[in-house]
């Protein structure tokens, strides 16, 4: 299995600069190995009579306590005891096994969010993955595809509890190396951002949602991590992922720009600069950043009440000193189309399919729940694809929330945002803007239950989930 | 959501009686919710009351509240995400006396940050205010009004169990009133919501009224939720004592301006 070994000792095929989980991640790998050679491993859930394979890495899902500042520590459970958990390093097309014991007092199950992977060890039971039980392990294998930024998370329900599901801790950033980088740069930074302490709220239309009081940066509140120094001159490759269980999020750096390069880990056709990065939940963003207004920054959500909360780091430039400057709230935009082709394709759609996002009134004091097509899951009926043709998929957004829309084990091309054509831009989640339409192509070559949900936790908790399934 | 009863705190006394009798002015007619109006935003709110069988005598040089119609205007200001100030601008029409200035109050409110996540909403308010002696023997009163309320599923409840003082007027040896009032509604639909508010007075804490000298008035009451800017609540109330106004119809509509907030994206 040549370099691969367990999550104790973290991203160890990191490349030249990468230093967002160096000390943290050290000190968190040392003591979790210390912890785990006195912990006896549970029973696996691998058929029995076969050699076991050697994992590659290990995930242990652990009630930890974490510091995201030193006056602010949280509860919750996580992987390896670290927030985020650990960077997995993935060659495409090299197999991977995986080890995941899961020391929780409840069941527990793994997706592995962005991976063409067959549907038993994709990590969502509806696919037919099977959960985790308390104590026990999982030896799971397959082969990484697609390259880029991706991510892995607990696929289970939270409902009311918001210590559960993604309002909890078990989360971290796993990325498919590629043959070929789609852009060079100086240096690598991965961001993870997470909403932590949750609470019920009444929305300003009337029904209850979930809002926090802290926000983080891989794991710690602005001002409270190493700042990632930088040298004038240098490009350094940002890989964002948006980890919030509810939150979509903007990011922005005074006096710089972002050249993206990968939305959701697929490189985009026209590498456009913007000011500011928008991520709803789940969403990725591969930006390269040049570094040329030297000071020191802070990167953060332009937002005030989300920067105030702890979304943001500080950028620091190689003998440059002074108070951070943060951005300020402007000019808050953000259109997929601005990195799609500039002529876009036409194509003619073998199917079309019709999804219709509407939501039932539940009362002010409960959730809404949401459905597809007017049914809400579990109560729905599948949806059909039929392999190697081309399906267009109509989201039809008629609520007043927008929508992260994830599709589970394939990428699907952005062809038409707000009615503006579009082409170029492969996803696997996408942002509905209330009372919009957004049209995608999936073009069906990964046979197997496929889940189709809202990535906002209340939501598809809430019935906001489909599933596809190949004729 | 924000209701409040003023004017349950206009006690009169009554010849002969060892506790306070109450004629009661409807001003405001609302039971509390705990929320407060955002900051960088102002509600402004009409409450429009008519007593249709209420005090038909002066007593003491008081005016009756038969017939009269009560236009209330409240400005409500919010200072931070856990705290306003209402402003109060009284006014009564009613035939013979043309419309008639009646006092000012002010009301700042405090509330249990959102983020401390109890379990129930809780908030704080005092009143404190003048009117006029041809409405009220007692001109000036205080008030400090506990605010708990509760929302689950599509059910709302609200208590509000005030109490008040006399600060300036015949009432002001008479102690400390207990005023509480109640609100159970439920969610029928997003935007219609229907139940039951409960005020009362029941006199001194210290000195507890008969029964037949409480207020107690109960108002089955709808509310619309037709947009988070608006506030329309309508309801009609009977009051079964001596003590109170028998029939009063109350509205209450307001509006809400945000001044440059940003909405987040």
């Amino acid at each position: 299995m040549g370099s691969k070994v367990n999550t104790n000792q973290v991203d160890l095929r990191r490349a030249p600069g990468s230093s967002v989980f160096d000390r943290r991640e050290f000190l968190h790998g040392a003591a979790m190995a210390s912890v785990g050679a006195l912990l006896r491993s549970p029973p696996a859930n691998s058929a029995g009579g076969q050699p076991e394979k050697i994992p590659d890495f290990k995930i242990e899902i652990v009630e930890t306590e974490w510091e995201l500042s030193p006056k602010k520590k949280i509860r919750t459970a996580a992987y390896n005891g670290q927030i985020p958990g650990p960077l997995l390093r993935l060659t495409e097309g090299e197999p991977v096994t995986i080890e995941i014991v899961n020391r929780l007092d409840r069941e527990q199950i793994v997706h592995w969010h962005g991976q063409w992977i067959p549907p038993d060890v994709d990590g969502a039971m509806e696919e037919g993955s099977p959960m985790i039980s308390a104590g026990s392990r999982s030896l799971i294998t397959f082969v990484p595809k697609p390259t880029g930024l991706h991510w892995y998370h607990t696929h289970t329900a939270a409902h009311r509890d918001l210590k559960r599901g993604l309002y909890s801790g078990q989360l971290g950033p796993l990325v498919v190396e590629p043959k070929e980088n789609p852009a060079r740069y100086d240096q690598e930074q991965f961001l993870v951002l997470h909403d932590w302490e949750p609470y019920f709220m009444t929305s300003d239309d009337g029904s209850q949602m979930v809002d926090y009081i802290i926000a983080s940066i891989n794991g710690r509140m602005l001002g409270h991590d190493e700042p990632i120094r930088v040298r004038e001159g240098q490009r350094v490759l940002f890989h964002i992922l948006n980890a919030s269980a509810t939150v979509a999020h903007w990011l922005a750096l005074p006096q710089h720009r972002f050249q993206v390069v990968a939305l959701d880990g697929r490189p985009v056709p026209t590498q456009a600069q913007v000011d500011t990065l928008r991520l709803g939940p789940a969403e990725r963003v591969s930006a390269i950043v040049s570094m040329n207004a030297p000071g020191v920054w802070v990167l953060s959500e332009p937002r005030a009440k989300f920067r105030e909360a702890g979304m943001g780091t500080v950028i620091e430039y190689a003998n440059a000193t002074g108070e951070a400057q943060a951005p300020a709230s402007t000019n808050l935009q953000w259109h997929y189309q601005v990195f799609a082709d500039p002529k876009p394709a036409i194509y003619k759609p073998d199917v079309t399919i019709p999804l219709v996002f509407t939501s039932k009134f539940e009362g002010h004091g409960a959730l809404d729940r949401w459905m597809i097509n007017g049914k809400s899951f579990p109560a729905t009926d599948p949806i059909l694809l039929h392999e190697g043709r081309r399906h267009r998929l109509i989201f039809d957004n008629r609520s007043t929330d927008d929508h992260p829309v994830h599709l589970h084990r394939h990428a699907f091309e952005l062809v038409s945002f707000a009615k503006t054509p579009t082409s170029g831009v492969y996803k696997d989640v996408v942002v509905v803007p209330a009372g919009s339409m957004v049209e995608v192509d999936l073009v069906a070559d990964n046979p197997g239950n496929t889940l189709f949900h809202c990535h906002q936790q209340d939501h598809m908790d809430s019935g906001f989930m489909a599933l596809f399934r190949y004729a | 959501m924000r209701r409040s009863y003023f004017l349950l705190v206009a006690v009169i006394a009554v010849a002969g009686c060892a506790a306070r009798a109450h004629a009661q002015g409807n001003y405001e007619i609302q039971v509390y919710g705990a929320d407060t109006v955002p900051p960088q935003s102002t509600m402004i709110e009409l409450h429009s009351n008519f007593t249709a069988d209420g005090q038909k005598h002066f007593i003491d040089g008081v005016a009756p509240t038969n017939h009269a119609e009560h236009e209330t205007i409240e400005i409500t200001q919010g200072i931070n995400s856990w705290s306003e100030v209402g402003f109060y601008i009284f006014t009564s029409e009613q035939s013979g006396t043309g419309v008639q200035w009646v006092g000012d109050h002010i009301r700042p409110r405090v509330r249990v940050p959102d983020g401390w996540r109890w379990p129930v909403g809780v908030s704080l308010s005092t009143e404190v205010g003048y009117q006029r002696a041809f409405f009220d023997r007692d001109t000036w009163t205080w008030e400090i009004r506990p605010i708990v309320d509760k929302t689950a599923g599509r059910w709302y409840f609200a208590v509000n169990p005030a109490l008040e003082r006399t600060w300036h007027g015949p009432d002001v040896n008479l102690g400390i009133d207990f005023s509480p009032a109640v609100k159970i509604s439920y969610d029928f639909t997003k935007q219609i919501s229907g139940g039951i508010e409960y005020y009362a007075d029941y006199g001194s804490i210290t000195n507890i009224a008969s029964l037949h000298n409480q207020q107690q008035q109960i108002f089955p009451a709808i509310d619309l939720n037709v947009s988070p800017k608006w506030e329309i609540n309508f309801g009609v109330g009977v009051g079964p004592t001596a003590a109170t106004d028998h029939w009063i119809v109350k509205g209450i509509v307001g509006r809400r301006f945000d001044w440059g907030r940003q909405k987040n994206p």
